[in-house]
């Protein structure tokens, strides 16, 4: 690292928030330490700092809450951490126009306190809401299980603020709900893992609070049951805000926070499913839902407690104490039991323990695996993976590999083949980012 | 425009001809008239060939033929477009996705369909109602209007206010890119690895690249549905009502407003039961469940008659909802009758800020000596004001185009944007500086350089014509233009 750009970033923002030394060791991802990690308080100070490191040719990793810092391929370059939590300020909200414009260090929870307190509500629920960013969560396209009925960051922001690779400060959309002026760069930086430009602010359509909402679960025999019953639920009339299918080790990492933790039970896949609404609308609908799933063998419906919803956006990932690789797929609905199945089946052959959950009405879909044995030789755990990612290929979809050890990510690429795609991608890049300052190496198509 | 010569033209149309077939080629004048602007008869072009391809390969290789020749061309649905976006700028080629018409596939068990880009968007409802689906967006042309197009334009519509617009309902699309290459930009899951192609390409406004497949997700029909007409003495009380109903915590399905001059139009033309006297009317739609429909219902009336309605009723069965719906959706038809022409607008506001908003744009009009009806999707805040206005009156149209830069000045004041659903295209490029710096103009540009660095797919859209409004290349860091342009215009 140039002393002279320490001194600088110091001068910018601060000695107090430029951390170097020791003070790095929660930055470290993948065993690369940072040569800094740097804490602007305003947008200008963002800038800055993005100058500074480009005009030193040093890479920029936009930090947030650090809750997906793992995710994507090793940096090819230490580079200086950008940690944006004292970027967490309310800007505005309107709640007669149902939009929020705020700072993008705030986490998910602060966010979702400030808007609960005028009976509204940001209707994108990813896992871990008391560390993750906003701007965290928007650079990684990180949804939960409300995603079933309310979508995801593509469909609730409408204005961005970021800063680009030179240093400019660029906003796109706008804070209006409705809006086809210029192009849909909003789109762009969702789900962009820092490698286009750092977002510092966001503006997002909000909902108000349901009068009533439950989860509740139904357990199944065996997993295809539980999809026969999926399958009805999608065709009827009902209205779910989440549709979660658990395998019976997902299910019991749900449970155990559960009074009675009678999930853990099941023997074949557990249905776990939400809805929101007027009181008599969610009551209705309980009813409807066990109606639905009884002739394909659904019983026992309990409703859970409202802390479960979390536990679900996690269920995967807490279902050990610690996973050695976490998997998660998109396919299309239809086949999202069959992945799991069949995935199950072929890690089980190799003697590995597997977790799985889907967001099963959109065909989102989870897996965790584990090994017994300390493994010396990462060979078998990526073949299973490679495994897995074939079968949700076969069928259309593709596979990320969320968190591995870095020996089995050097043999299994992180990302899916974008295809053509991804010439794309890199001339997008190329013009954003043609120092490749921003996250260089981490994401796809060698972005 | 046209500089082909008459050799080089025939020497082109039979090498179109042995692409798209002999019937698939139009170069007389005469023929090219019927493409020399689209539903804003403000802007004509006449185009050198309208060529109609059949296949992707078709259209890959007429753009590559494009290419080779540096002609500029452009893709072209039903031409309901309503900014000039379609087209042919420069002369060239203008390429009609209508003989693309097919519905490939529909997967209802996925709850998504397959369909060519000249696909008419109701012909996609009507092949899927029988099972009980639907698609969701229905802009007000959308007995005409194709899904190319509606891609092109990110269309909106009446419901858009709870489902969302068309990019909420595409997942993926195969496209003919600038070069000629096709590429499937997102696919049939809810994401595809990488940057959110298909994201950046619905609202692209044509300049991307040509959509010859597309994806869409189609919705199961509501259980139930409840049309409410609320009718106000005063347009502050119908503006307020909007709000009303938001804050009370309910998101219908959609919240249309109508002024008194529509109102009356509409009941010369359709009589459908909106009354004449009134100065707006309401149109609020809830869909859903059975279950809990008439307490929304009797809320929404509520906050209505606490807004200050003089009048407010439920439509009784389908027939009077269908008629209610016919009045705002045929409104823009109903203008004829009152006027010799009228130009519509399309401009984004806050949706508190509408009462303000709607006297600014009343005054505005009457300044400049004309009339205007205000029909529109209020619950988000989607105005549509109808300058009404007589052609052979000299200098009537430049008044009405003044009018309406004033207009989306007002919008892009309180916030708001200069285009809801109808696109930037021609008619609003050099507007985009109202709402847009020169740092976020010069990144649209270079996204628009990654898809489309010769600039030869539907050149001159989008961005302001005059040179001095956009910096293409990178924007060099100062301090204080950051201050001065980020801070100062943040919103």
């Amino acid at each position: 690292m140039q002393d002279a750009l320490l001194e600088r970033l110091r001068a910018v923002i601060g000695p107090a928030n430029v951390l170097t030394g020791v003070e790095l060791s929660p930055y470290v991802v993948d065993g690369r330490t940072p040569e800094a990690a740097v804490f602007p308080g305003a947008l200008e100070e963002v800038a800055a700092v993005i100058a500074l490191c480009g005009q030193a040719e040093v890479p920029v990793v936009p930090w947030g809450g650090g809750t997906a810092a793992s995710v994507g391929m090793p940096a090819a370059r230490a580079g200086v951490v950008l940690g944006l939590r004292r970027l967490a300020r309310l800007v505005e909200h309107e709640p007669g126009d149902l939009t929020v414009t705020v700072e993008s260090g705030v986490t998910i929870a602060e966010l979702q306190a400030a808007l609960g307190n005028r009976g509204q509500w940001l209707s994108l629920d990813p896992a871990d809401a008391e560390r993750a960013t906003l701007g965290g969560v928007l650079a990684a396209n990180a949804a939960g299980p409300r995603r079933h009925l309310y979508g995801t960051a593509r469909d609730l922001l409408i204005g961005v603020t970021v800063v680009t690779a030179d240093a400019a400060v660029v906003k796109g959309g706008g804070k209006v709900v409705k809006n086809v002026a210029g192009y849909d760069l909003p789109k762009l930086f969702i789900g962009s893992y820092g490698t286009l430009g750092v977002i510092v602010e966001a503006t997002l359509k909000l909902r108000p609070v349901p009068e009533a909402e439950r989860l509740v679960a139904l357990r199944f025999a065996r997993l295809k049951d539980a999809a026969a019953a999926v399958r009805a639920l999608l065709a009827s009339d009902l209205i779910p805000n989440a549709v979660e299918l658990l395998d019976p080790t997902a299910a019991a990492a749900l449970g155990a926070g559960e009074a009675g933790g009678a999930l853990g039970l099941a023997a074949g896949a557990v249905l776990v499913v939400g809805f929101d609404g007027l009181p008599e609308q969610v009551e209705w609908q309980c009813a409807e839902l066990a109606r639905l799933a009884a002739p394909h063998g659904g019983r026992d419906a309990t409703p859970l407690s409202s802390a479960a919803w979390p536990r679900l956006a996690a269920a995967v990932r807490d279902a050990f104490p610690v996973a050695t690789a976490v998997m998660s797929f998109d396919v299309v609905p239809a086949q999202v039991a069959e992945l799991m199945e069949q995935g199950a089946g072929v890690a089980r052959a190799r003697g590995f323990q597997t977790a799985w959950a889907a967001h099963a009405g959109v065909g989102v879909v989870s897996a965790a695996l584990v090994s017994d044995r300390e493994p010396r030789e990462p060979g078998p755990v990526c073949g299973v993976l490679s495994e897995w990612r074939e079968m949700a290929r076969a069928g259309g979809g593709h596979a990320t590999l969320e968190r591995a050890p870095l020996a089995v990510k050097s043999q299994v690429p992180v990302w899916d083949d974008p295809g053509a795609a991804g010439r794309v991608m890199q001339r997008i890049k190329a013009q954003l980012d043609p120092k490749r300052i921003l996250n260089p190496g981490r994401f796809v198509a060698g972005i | 425009m046209a500089t082909l010569t008459s050799g080089r033209k025939t020497a082109l149309r039979r090498e179109l001809e042995a692409i798209v077939g002999p019937g698939g080629v139009l170069s007389d004048p005469d023929e090219l008239l019927v493409y020399e602007s689209d539903g804003l008869t403000l802007f004509r072009a006449l185009a050198d060939f309208v060529v109609f391809p059949t296949s992707a390969e078709h259209v890959a290789a007429v753009v590559r033929l494009a290419g080779r020749e540096g002609l500029p061309f452009v893709a072209r649905g039903a031409g309901t477009g309503l900014s000039g976006g379609c087209l042919p700028a420069e002369g060239g080629l203008v390429i009609s996705m209508m003989r693309m018409n097919r519905i490939l596939e529909i997967d209802y068990e996925n709850q998504l369909a397959v369909v060519e880009p000249g696909l008419v968007n109701l012909h996609l409802s009507w092949a899927v109602v029988p099972k009980g689906y639907y698609y969701a967006p229905d802009p007000s042309s959308q007995q005409a209007c194709t899904l190319g197009g509606n891609i092109a334009n990110n269309s909106g519509g009446p419901h858009t206010l709870k489902y969302g617009v068309t990019t909420n309902h595409v997942l993926g699309l195969e496209v003919v890119m600038p070069d000629g290459e096709i590429v499937w930009l997102g696919g049939r899951t809810r994401a595809t690895p990488g940057y959110d192609l298909a994201g950046v390409f619905v609202g692209s406004e044509g300049t991307f690249g040509i959509a010859t497949k597309i994806v869409v997700r189609i919705l199961k029909k509501p259980q139930a549905v409840k049309t409410v007409l609320a009718v106000f003495d005063q347009v502050d009380h119908a503006s307020a009502a909007v709000s009303a109903i938001i804050a009370r915590g309910l998101v219908p399905a959609a919240v249309e407003m109508m002024d008194q001059l529509t109102i009356q139009a509409v009941e010369d033309a359709f009589g459908c039961g909106y009354p004449r006297d009134a100065a707006a009317a309401l149109l609020v739609e809830l869909d859903g469940l059975r279950v809990g429909m008439d307490a929304q219902t009797e809320r929404i009336v509520q906050a209505c008659r606490d807004a200050g309605a003089r009048e407010v009723r439920t439509a009784r069965d389908e027939a009077e909802r269908a008629l209610l719906w016919k009045g705002r959706k045929s409104a823009f038809g109903a203008f004829g009758r009152v006027s010799p022409a009228y130009m519509v607008m399309d401009g984004v506001i806050p949706r508190t800020k509408l009462p303000y908003v709607l006297r600014r744009v009343n005054e505005i009009v009457a300044a400049h000596g004309l009339r205007v009806g205000n029909v529109f999707h209020a619950g988000d805040g989607n105005l549509h004001p109808n300058i009404l206005y007589d052609p052979r009156v000299p200098g009537a149209e430049a008044r009405v185009v003044e009018a309406g830069a004033e207009i989306m000045k007002v919008c892009a004041e309180v916030g708001g944007s200069i285009s809801g659903e109808h696109g930037i295209g021609l008619e609003k490029a050099d507007f985009m500086p109202f709402i847009f710096s020169a740092a976020d103009l010069a990144v649209m540009q270079r996204l628009k350089n990654a898809f489309n660095p010769t600039g030869l797919c539907n050149p001159g859209k989008v961005f302001p014509t005059k040179k001095s409004c956009v910096e293409v290349g990178p924007v060099a860091y100062t301090p204080h233009a950051i201050e001065a342009k980020g801070l100062a215009q943040r919103f």
